[in-house]
């Protein structure tokens, strides 16, 4: 097994996580508190694609083994976990004045509410878009890299949405004004932006990317109704070693703790005889050291 | 100035309460879901009085069960045994009061477990405890809960070899050491003197596994544990394609098998793949591509398929049900029974009274639930599979007992 192999598949591991940090990142940085319903939004986002994929069906063509449907699915699972933040926001943490610990428990029972509608409506067992499993690239096999389409698809795919973040965040209004609340909302206040509605589309935009990481995720693994809680863990691990606060930490974070994690059977190569069911605590070790070293994280206080 | 000031006891304050929340989430982890079966007045059991029903109440026990994560098909399973079961009780009676079963969900994790049996043992004073599925969640449940009161705990379906090592734990599935030696005589039988196998991280994976190592004969080629529900096990799969056995072995639950298959797929990995029984059901098959596990073979301990009144016990199920039971099915069923019958017989409806009647000594080991020594009037439950019969024919030797399955998936 070649360190190629375990490079790819740290690449795949860590577009999903990077949708999800950047999320709860952006979310934390303006709406000011860590939501913990944020593995859970990545749930919604998957099970609605999953209604929608049933509904809607193949629509003829496909690209990189993925039918038409998926990505119309996948749109539609970003937009449900969207639709679904903004209803919390505005039913729920809106309304609330108890600070952002207060806010954080919350979202906690929050979470729980969410996993428990699903399970709800699903059923606690485990399912699986009904997509045909494809082989390994044939022309990718001799250098001992082992990806199928659909996990250059999930690459790709959220290259695409990374980028498109960046240049939203660097290029237009919203996103110049969205980093200026991040930086100071009050002085943003008074310069006349309405920081109101910039919270709701930092929620449309986090939320979104959670919910297209959880499509993903059911792609790559399968469904189940602890499928976004069980990721909440390490998303948090990369947004704390990224740098609270910091999207582009937050992508940088969720890269090297996906990459850590499935590079682990390295360790063995080389001689050190520590097993796979270790890889989670090598990567909350690292985080711990760098944090030690750093304590703003990596990318501190800069968005 | 002071921006960077609040910015820093907001990080500050953040990281305390992750800690912090992080703890109560994990405790919280579990999601009650109250099942009061049984009829009209099974509220009234449940109120909190020492003796958990009286005469003018239902006799109330209660049942930790895996309704979520891992091990839920196990908990499906379970729930239509003891609802078959209860069905049956109640068309008769205890001394003229109905059976009661207060169902709590483990979420297949020790301390979802605990925080349930909790909950039953302490409000609802239940003397009579049928938990839990898991073996870890079970051995947990026992030390944590059960230990030091004398609330009588059965377990309905652990398999794990360490429960024979807590005296007071009875169980009523065999214990998985037939299974492992089952699997050792299998793959040498079919040829192979290499084998790579990977565990489930926790009680059950490892006494299996161990009693595997112990039964096998030929060279391990690589033997490694990996957690319940992570998302992607592709490191697993790698290292296992590595050392070059073809024959691999997977102790490990449903979820996670089908993680691992997938992932086997698409890395093109071909071998032969053996089981343990938790790693099979319609989930995994649905759940994986066709082709994918052709000629994979699978250890279950099977109930006393031959006797008559498992058969009667059989098509009542399918009658009810519409399939045929599993045999994690028959052993919920025969908890619900054995807990039936041991009130009967009992003088009162507390725990220690329950402890001898339902034939609890010093000199059995934990693997035997030993009904034969309770006096047995005439049963209410004539049609069911006796225990005492069921015990007797898992106990006689269950490594001749085991049905060797060879599921061919979907060839």
């Amino acid at each position: 097994m070649s360190v190629l192999e375990l490079v790819a598949n740290g690449l795949i591991f860590s577009s999903i996580l990077v949708l999800g940090s950047i999320g709860l990142s952006l979310i934390y940085s303006i709406a000011n508190f860590a939501n913990f319903a944020h593995g859970d939004t990545m749930t919604v986002g998957a099970y609605s694609a999953l209604v929608t994929f049933g509904a809607v069906g193949g629509l003829g063509g496909s690209v990189l083994g993925l039918p038409y449907g998926f990505f119309v699915a996948l749109l539609v699972g970003a937009a449900m976990a969207a639709v679904v933040a903004i209803v919390t926001e505005k039913v729920v943490y809106e309304s609330l004045d108890i600070g952002s610990i207060g806010l954080l428990i919350t979202s906690i029972g929050i979470a729980f509410i969410y996993r428990g509608l699903i399970q709800i409506g699903f059923g606690a067992d485990f399912t699986r878009f009904d997509i045909v499993a494809l082989r390994p690239i044939e022309w990718l096999i001799p250098y001992g890299i082992r990806v199928t389409h659909h996990d250059v698809a999930i690459v790709i795919s959220a290259a695409v949405l990374v980028g498109g973040l960046h240049v939203l965040l660097q290029y237009t209004d919203l996103g110049r004004k969205m980093r200026a609340m991040a930086d100071n909302p009050d002085l943003a206040r008074i310069s006349g932006i309405r920081t109101k509605r910039i919270t709701l589309w930092t929620w449309v935009i986090g939320a979104g990317l959670a919910g297209a990481g959880g499509v993903f995720l059911g792609l790559f693994n399968q469904l189940a109704p602890r499928m976004g809680f069980n990721l909440l863990l390490l998303i948090f691990a990369a947004v704390i070693l990224g740098g609270i606060g910091s999207i582009y930490g937050a992508m940088l974070g969720g890269f090297l703790i996906g990459m850590i994690s499935q590079l682990t059977p390295v360790l063995e190569m080389v001689g050190i005889p520590i097993g796979i069911e270790y890889s989670n605590a090598i990567a909350f070790v690292i985080m711990v050291v760098v944090l030690l070293v750093r304590p703003t994280g990596i990318a501190g206080e800069a968005t | 100035m002071v921006d960077d000031i609040k910015r820093k006891l907001n990080r500050r304050n953040l990281i305390k309460a992750s800690g912090v929340a992080g703890i109560t989430a994990f405790a919280g982890c579990i999601s009650t879901s109250d099942d009061d079966s049984g009829d009209g007045d099974g509220g009234e059991g449940s109120d909190g009085s020492d003796s958990g029903g009286d005469e003018s109440g239902p006799y109330s026990i209660g049942m930790v069960d895996s309704l979520t994560g891992s091990l839920s098909a196990f908990g499906e399973r379970n729930q239509r045994g003891k609802d078959l079961a209860l069905g049956r009780v109640n068309e008769l009676g205890i001394n003229g009061q109905d059976l009661d079963i207060i169902v709590e969900d483990s979420g297949s994790e020790n301390q979802g477990g605990i925080s349930a049996a909790q909950k039953l043992v302490n409000q609802d004073s239940v003397p009579f405890l049928i938990g839990a599925v898991g073996s870890g969640v079970s051995i947990a449940i026992y030390e944590s809960v059960i230990q030091e009161t004398d609330v009588v705990q059965l377990s309905q379906n652990s398999t794990g070899l360490n429960l024979t090592d807590f005296p007071g734990l009875l169980r009523m599935s065999p214990t998985g050491r037939a299974q492992s030696l089952a699997l050792a005589n299998i793959i040498a039988d079919d040829g192979y003197d290499s084998v790579a196998l990977t565990y489930v991280n926790n009680d059950f994976g490892q006494s299996l596994t161990d009693a595997f190592v112990d039964a096998w004969d030929g060279e391990i080629a690589y033997n490694s544990a990996h957690d319940q529900e992570q998302s992607s096990y592709s490191s697993v799969m790698s290292e296992m394609n590595n050392s070059g056995a073809d024959a691999w072995l997977f102790i490990t639950y449903q979820a996670e098998f089908t993680t691992m298959v997938n992932e086997a797929f698409s890395s093109g990995y071909e071998a032969q793949f053996y089981g343990a029984d938790s790693a099979q059901g319609s989930g995994v098959l649905e759940g994986t591509p066709e082709g994918s596990m052709e000629g994979m073979k699978i250890t279950l301990p099977s109930a006393p398929i031959e006797q008559e009144n498992y058969q009667a016990f059989a098509s009542a199920f399918e009658e009810e049900y519409g399939q045929e039971p599993t045999s994690w099915a028959a052993y919920a069923y025969d908890c619900v029974i054995n807990a039936a019958l041991a009130i009967q017989a009992a003088d009162e409806f507390t725990g220690a009274a329950l402890q001898e009647t339902v034939g609890r000594s010093h000199d059995h080991r934990a693997s035997k639930c030993r009904p034969s020594r309770m006096r047995m009037r005439s049963s209410p439950t004539a049609g069911g599979p006796r225990t005492s019969t069921t015990r007797a024919s898992v106990a006689r030797s269950t490594s001749m007992r085991m049905a060797i399955r060879s599921a061919s998936y979907r060839s």
